[in-house]
Formats: C-alpha cells, sequence, structure tokens
C-alpha cells in the first residue's frame, strides 16, 4: 500500500519553477528605471494613463461613443453646408443686390462685367467694310458703354 | 543596506535614483518569485515585477513607514497579482477552471518539473486552489512569511489566515492523494 502524501513530509523547493533567463536580474533595475526616470518614452503617455484604470467594457464603450461621435460629427457638418446653399438660394436678388451695394467694397464695373457681343446674333453676311471705316465706327463708341 | 537608510537617501531628490536602484536590487528577487508563482509565466511575471517597483516609485514619498517596507512592497505585488488574474478572466471570459488549466499547462511545460512526478503534482494541486487561498499558501509554505506579516500583507486576521492556510494545506494532499 502507498504512503500517504504529506505536505510537511516532502521536501520543499523554494522556488518550483524554471529559474528566469541568465542575467535577467541583473537587467531588471535598469529597466525599471528607464520607467521611473522623467523624460523617458513611459511618461510622454502618462496624460492617457487614466484609459488603463478603466474596466476593458468602459474603454469599448468609451471608443464606440468616439467613433459614433466622428459620424454624427461628419454628418451635421454635410448637413450644415447644403443647409447654407438652400437658404442663399431662397434670398431675393433685390436683396442681393442690396446688400452687396451696401458693403464696404463696392461692386466695380469689372464684377458686372458682361460682354453682349456674346448674346447678339452675328450677321449671316460677313460685313463688307473697309478698315478705316471700321476704325471710325469703333472711335465713336464709349468705351464704358460696352461694359454695361 | 537598511530600509531606513534608502528611504532617506530618497527622501533626498539628489539621491533618489540611487536609493531606488538600491532598493529594486534588495526586493527584486522576492517580488519576481512572489508573482511568478502566483502567475507562472515568466513574461507576465517581469511586466508585473516592473510594474510594481514603478507604482513603489510613485507611492514611496507618501509612504507612512506604519508597516515595514518589505510588508507593503509585498502588498503592492500582491495587489497586482489578483488584479491580472481577475483581469486575465474578464478579458478572455474564461470561467475560473479554464485560467486554471492553462496555468496547468504552462506547469507541465516547465523544464524544471519534468521526470519530477509528485513535485509536478504539487504545483498542479497548488493552481486548484482559489487565488486568495493559493497566494496565502504560498507566503506562508514558500516564503514561511509569519502570519502576523502576512495579515499586513493581505489585510486579514491572522486567525482567518491560519484556518486558510490549514484549508489549502489539507485540499492539496486530499488532491495529490486521489490522483496517485
Amino acid at each position: 500500500m502507498k504512503t500517504p502524501f504529506r505536505l510537511d513530509e516532502h521536501p520543499r523547493r523554494p522556488q518550483p519553477l524554471a529559474p528566469p533567463p541568465d542575467g535577467y536580474f541583473d537587467r531588471l533595475p535598469m529597466q525599471i528605471m528607464k520607467r521611473v526616470e522623467p523624460g523617458s518614452a513611459a511618461s510622454s503617455w502618462a496624460g492617457l494613463r487614466w484609459l488603463s484604470a478603466l474596466s476593458a467594457p468602459v474603454r469599448t464603450a468609451l471608443a464606440a461613443g468616439v467613433v459614433l461621435s466622428g459620424f454624427v460629427g461628419s454628418f451635421l457638418l454635410s448637413e450644415n453646408s447644403s443647409t447654407t446653399t438652400t437658404h442663399l438660394a431662397a434670398v431675393p436678388r433685390t436683396e442681393m443686390v442690396e446688400y452687396l451695394l451696401a458693403s464696404e467694397q463696392p461692386v466695380t464695373l469689372t464684377d458686372l462685367a458682361e460682354l453682349p457681343v456674346t448674346e447678339q446674333a452675328l450677321p449671316e453676311t460677313p460685313l463688307q467694310v473697309s478698315p478705316d471705316e471700321l476704325q471710325e465706327v469703333l472711335d465713336t463708341q464709349p468705351v464704358e458703354d460696352i461694359y454695361l | 543596506m537598511e530600509d531606513q537608510d534608502i528611504l532617506a537617501k530618497f527622501a533626498d531628490p539628489a539621491a533618489r535614483n540611487v536609493a531606488f536602484n538600491q532598493l529594486v536590487r534588495k526586493y527584486q528577487t522576492k517580488v519576481y518569485w512572489h508573482i511568478r508563482k502566483m502567475v507562472v509565466d515568466h513574461d507576465d511575471a517581469d511586466d508585473l515585477t516592473q510594474d510594481v517597483f514603478v507604482k513603489v516609485w510613485k507611492h514611496l514619498e507618501s509612504f507612512r513607514q506604519d508597516a515595514s517596507l518589505y510588508t507593503w512592497i509585498y502588498r503592492i505585488a500582491t495587489n497586482e497579482c489578483l488584479s491580472f488574474l481577475a483581469s486575465k478572466r474578464r478579458k478572455f471570459f474564461l470561467p475560473l477552471n479554464d485560467v486554471g488549466a492553462e496555468l496547468a499547462a504552462k506547469i507541465e511545460a516547465d523544464p524544471s518539473l519534468a521526470g519530477d512526478d509528485i513535485e509536478l503534482r504539487l504545483q498542479k494541486a497548488i493552481l486548484k486552489l482559489p487565488d486568495k487561498q493559493r497566494l496565502v499558501f504560498n507566503l506562508r509554505y514558500y516564503d514561511e512569511m509569519p502570519y502576523e506579516q502576512m495579515a499586513e500583507v493581505t489585510g486579514t486576521s491572522v486567525g482567518a489566515l491560519k484556518a486558510s492556510y490549514h484549508h489549502a494545506a489539507k485540499k492539496i494532499e486530499q488532491y495529490i492523494n486521489e490522483q496517485a
């Protein structure tokens, strides 16, 4: 019959598992000092340390909230830009002109320039005029009227 | 170097790093093995040992010396171990036995236990204990810590610790004898 196992009769191993790699306890103080010295890479994340104090479900919920906020934010921004366009289109033309004329920067002739030539129908037959006649007609035209 | 000398040196900003280095060198082996016996895996023990000493660095200034430095560091290490094991279970949604099975697999793969069947069974029996009881067993059986110091480390009464160790020893003997 086998002798039953008794804990107090069993030879005790102070360290029952395999020892750490050679030189581990020589390197460990240096590794720890690197982590605690000011200006170490670890301290640059000190502002986010509170995240590690949260439980995993809370961190997951927080991350999901951030992503969701991003979607909602981008949606609202795009909604605002199209709303602005719609609102501008609803402003009566006269009010817009009054606003432009009342603003500090006066509207110049250049701003309102529309070449009436483009709206006129071209004659079906080419003009039979000499260069001198053409020059004479052009000289009689007031220059500013062309742009109004 | 005595703890009091280390603490006095640590209070001087110019000598703080040197004092802390001496503190780490004095306690690193005990802290490492205390953690290693709880988490089994060397890499986990390495991470946790570093975390413990980083916490010691942060809070050493506010250490009130109503406990010894030794038991205070052990207390931090103990809390780190228990938190680590609890978060491991939460993180992987594993029931109690599965974390135990994972640790048992690491024990079986440990080269220092190869060929020593009784020691292997003893280590597996210890892993069957709940974390806190395993901690009490390790402190008493391996570290031979007096019950009064264990009470400081665990925040439990001496009577409760004696009862816990007695029950743990009985469970271990029963498990090994059933396996034989």
